[in-house]
């Protein structure tokens, strides 16, 4: 005990240099996690962080810090020196903060170090359900409107912005969403029964759909996911889907904006290089989940396009608490 | 005879053995102290053990997760703080005992009756795993909704003294657990557009607070006051002691494995739920409930340790935590390269039966290590009060700290204790406010969903509640509890009573 307490001194001492890329690490990083123990978040990045560490050489230590879908991670890292010993390590959700009216910060406050990776959306249903693909379902949600369950996780969660899609491509549907806090607990409802549909990140439901515990519909993609061959992607039902696809969920480190640049090169290239490692890779596909090591000019380009598309998305299907327009989110293509 | 290989896994390599018993010796002492959870042990061990093979790093997380639900029990005991919010019942009728200077029988029956109990739950995994995870799933919203409603009823029993302050610390309870940003919709609720609010109150925070500080403060009423000298003579229970009891625990641990086995209730609720039941089945202890009654420490711990198996239950059938350490067990399984789901039995049962021979062995050595070293933890509580006070609030800071890193659960626990010292003072009891806050949101999410489900109509609510017989059993549960704590039930019994002999 008494060694951490003078290791955790000298390190104090040591920061007080002021920071140097070349130096840099010369203490413990913070890795903040903005979702609980257990979630993808956690998982995808307690699973990348020991392999950039050891091209880093430092330690980041990972702390889960909860609560207000993530705006209490994201002010806290927002508020800490931007030097390079913060990291927030989150998902998509502050890109729809401002218009959900959760907050006023996103990651226009931040600098990317490494956009990881990304989800496709996979529709999937309750075994016993009376349709087995999509165009089924949709048939048989405008013949019984009223009828059909479907799972949500809240405003701006995937499930509503795949269920926006759904109601801008194929005309207002009439289903009933029922909340839950999040993919996991929907997914069981659904293998319970008491939701018949759930929109969530094929990684979730892979293990369910494998074993014959849930009915895949169709890939929110605009092709197949050789994850799940004969599942058919959504395009190919109706076309008009291939203006918001490919769409998925994303995981990312940042860092605060004004952190020094050889610091963030330094993170960038220790992220894309953990990332590349095999172990993790092999991890990232059998969850089905696309690997992106994106940074720099080409990641900030992919947030706000992000942003673009499905805040107008949310907008457009009347979701949003205050229009994109307000904070200068530009609608895709003007 | 491969199925057995497995199970023998743990036993036949020196090296799984040690770390599951180092396991279960740090998780006594992580569950022993509050605020230090298993569920933070076990997450810090996740990046802890990453480079590790799967085997070693799940014994080490078995055995804190065994060791950890069973050390809550210690702080109840000794000083009349839970380490856990699984123990909080423990503390009812543990504390009375400590205080009669019978801690050591107190710790000894609590340890017997957490192995009895533990065994219990990993019996019904590995005995009955799919059945019971087809239970597990038939629960609909409005099943949970009702099982919230049977726990509000508990009020009743948790309340020494006046049920109308009682009632009044369940309704406090539930509001703090409505404090903060609603996860369903997003909105602020009782916020008063505070930024501390916004993330809601954090239950340890209160737990910790309303026990911890709330007890520092009442003890410096006798600051001089000489401590109680334990006697710790007979720490093992006599084979008696544990036959008397066994048709309970045996009643208690299937309330354990159930609720355990629920995704989203945990040992917490279990153990509350257990605590009740003992308390209506016990028809003559030894001592009143709530003054040291035996039945209190055996129903609550057997629960809450035959919960750790059936929190593996829909774990390793379905890849459904049970609880919240099984969740994060599964991000542990899938960064090891494991697909942690309903195809885990199929493609790997090893790993199965090695978790069942894990946690048999956790156990087992839960009762040595629980067995072993009460006079060290005794002196504890003989301590004079002017060293004993000031480190139980050392305790409960780095506790409410250690939590959420956040300072302001410091702020809130710090508040919540001062509050809880005056409730105290006034004769509200504090079990209640804890039941509230762990129930209010199960009850609240859950009866928003039934009803949304049903597109906001009564009518086809009370269809769907009728139409299942799971819905209507739990019904009919809470009406006759409720009806059995009101005077009309004495009533009728009287008349019942009176005609029967005819």
């Amino acid at each position: 005990m008494k060694r951490i307490i003078l290791g955790a001194a000298s390190a104090l001492a040591l920061s007080l240099a002021t920071a140097h890329a070349q130096d840099y690490p010369s203490k413990e990083i913070q890795g903040i996690i903005q979702w609980g123990a257990g979630g993808s978040t956690d998982t995808v990045m307690r699973a990348v962080t020991p392999h950039a560490e050891e091209v880093l050489g430092g330690t980041v230590v990972m702390q889960n810090m909860t609560g207000a879908v993530g705006a209490i991670a994201l002010n806290h890292v927002t508020n800490a020196d931007a030097d390079g010993y913060t990291l927030l390590m989150g998902a998509e959700n502050p890109m729809l903060y401002k218009i959900m009216g959760l907050g006023d910060k996103d990651y226009s406050e931040f600098t990317p170090i490494s956009i990881l990776a990304r989800g496709t959306p996979l529709l999937v249903a309750n075994v016993d359900a009376p349709f087995n693909d999509y165009a089924e379902m949709i048939a048989y949600v405008k013949a019984n409107p009223g009828e059909v369950r479907f799972g949500a996780t809240g405003p701006g969660g995937l499930p509503s912005v795949v269920t926006a899609m759904i109601n801008t491509v194929e005309g207002e549907l009439d289903v009933i969403a029922v909340p839950y806090d999040g993919d996991g607990p929907a997914l069981t409802a659904l293998q319970g029964g008491a939701i018949d549909v759930m929109p969530a990140v094929l990684g979730a439901a892979i293990e369910g759909v494998r074993a014959g515990n849930m009915k895949p519909l169709a890939v929110f993609d605009v092709a197949e996911n050789d994850k799940l061959p004969g599942v058919p992607a959504v395009s190919s039902f109706n076309a008009g889907y291939e203006t918001y696809l490919p769409w998925g969920p994303f995981f990312g480190v940042f860092a605060p904006k004004g952190t020094p640049d050889d610091v963030v090169a330094k993170l960038s290239d220790a992220y894309a290089q953990g990332a590349a490692n095999a172990d993790f890779v092999e991890l990232m596909d059998n969850r089905g989940f696309t690997l992106m090591g994106i940074s720099g000019a080409e990641a900030e380009e992919f947030l706000s396009k992000w942003q673009q598309g499905t805040a107008w998305l949310l907008q457009d299907a009347g979701l949003t608490k205050s229009s994109p327009e307000e904070f200068g989110i530009a609608r895709p293509g003007e | 005879m491969e199925t057995l290989l497995a199970f023998l896994t743990v036993f036949s390599h020196p090296q799984l053995l040690l770390l599951v018993g180092l396991g279960t010796f740090a998780g006594v002492y992580v569950g022993a102290i509050p605020g230090l959870s298993v569920t933070m042990a076990v997450s810090i061990l996740i990046s802890f053990t990453f480079s590790w093979d799967v085997y070693p790093a799940i014994s080490l997380m078995i055995g804190i997760y065994m060791g950890g639900v069973y050390g809550g029990s210690r702080t109840a005991i000794l000083l009349n703080i839970p380490g856990a919010p699984s123990a909080i019942a423990t503390a009812m009728d543990g504390y009375p005992m400590a205080k009669r200077g019978e801690a050591g029988t107190a710790i000894g029956v609590t340890t017997v009756m957490s192995f009895i109990g533990g065994f219990i739950g990993i019996g019904v995994l590995a005995l009955a795993a799919p059945f019971v995870s087809d239970f597990a799933l038939k629960f609909q919203p409005r099943d949970y909704m009702l099982l919230a409603v049977l726990g509000i009823l508990l009020v009743g029993s948790l309340s020494t003294g006046s049920l109308v302050k009682g009632i009044f610390a369940g309704a406090l309870g539930i509001a703090i657990g409505a404090v903060g940003r609603d996860a369903l919709t997003f909105t602020e609720r009782f916020t008063f557009d505070l930024q501390i609010m916004e993330g809601g109150i954090s239950f340890i925070a209160v737990m910790i607070g309303m026990f911890g500080v709330s007890e520092a403060l009442m003890q410096l009423h006798h600051v001089d006051k000489t401590a109680v000298r334990q006697k710790i003579s007979r720490i093992i229970p006599s084979m008696s002691t544990v036959r008397k009891h066994l048709p309970l625990s045996m009643q208690t641990s299937t309330i354990g494995v159930i609720i355990g086995a629920l995704p989203g209730t945990g040992g917490d609720i279990a153990a509350l739920m257990a605590y009740d039941h003992a308390k209506r089945v016990t028809k003559n202890p030894d001592r009143p409930f709530g003054e040291g009654a035996m039945e209190g420490l055996v129903a609550p711990e057997t629960a809450n340790n035959s919960a750790v198996g059936g929190a593996f239950i829909p774990m390793m059938t379905l890849g459904i935590p049970g609880d919240a350490v099984t969740a994060i067990m599964i991000g542990a399984l899938f960064i090891h390269g494991l697909n942690p789901g309903p195809m885990l039995m199929v493609d790997n049962p090893d790993m199965f039966w090695f978790i069942v021979g894990a946690l048999v062995t956790a156990n087992c050595f839960m009762l040595f290590f629980g067995l072993t070293g009460i006079k060290l933890f005794t002196k504890i509580v003989e301590m004079p009060r002017s060293v004993l006070i000031p480190m139980i609030m050392l305790l409960s800071i780095v506790g409410a700290y250690a939590v959420n890193n956040s300072i302001s659960d410091v702020y809130w626990m710090l508040g919540f204790g001062v509050f809880g010292y005056f409730m105290r003072h006034y004769g509200y009891p504090l079990g209640p406010v804890i039941l509230g806050v762990i129930l209010s949101r199960l009850l609240d999410d859950n009866w928003r969903r039934a009803i949304i489900s049903e597109r906001e109509d009564m009518g086809r609510f009370f269809e769907g509640l009728f139409s299942s017989p799971l819905s209507t059993v739990l019904l009919i549960a809470v009406v006759l509890i409720f009806v059995s704590q009101t005077p009309l039930w004495t009533r009728a019994k009287s008349i019942l009573l009176r005609r029967s002999p005819r």
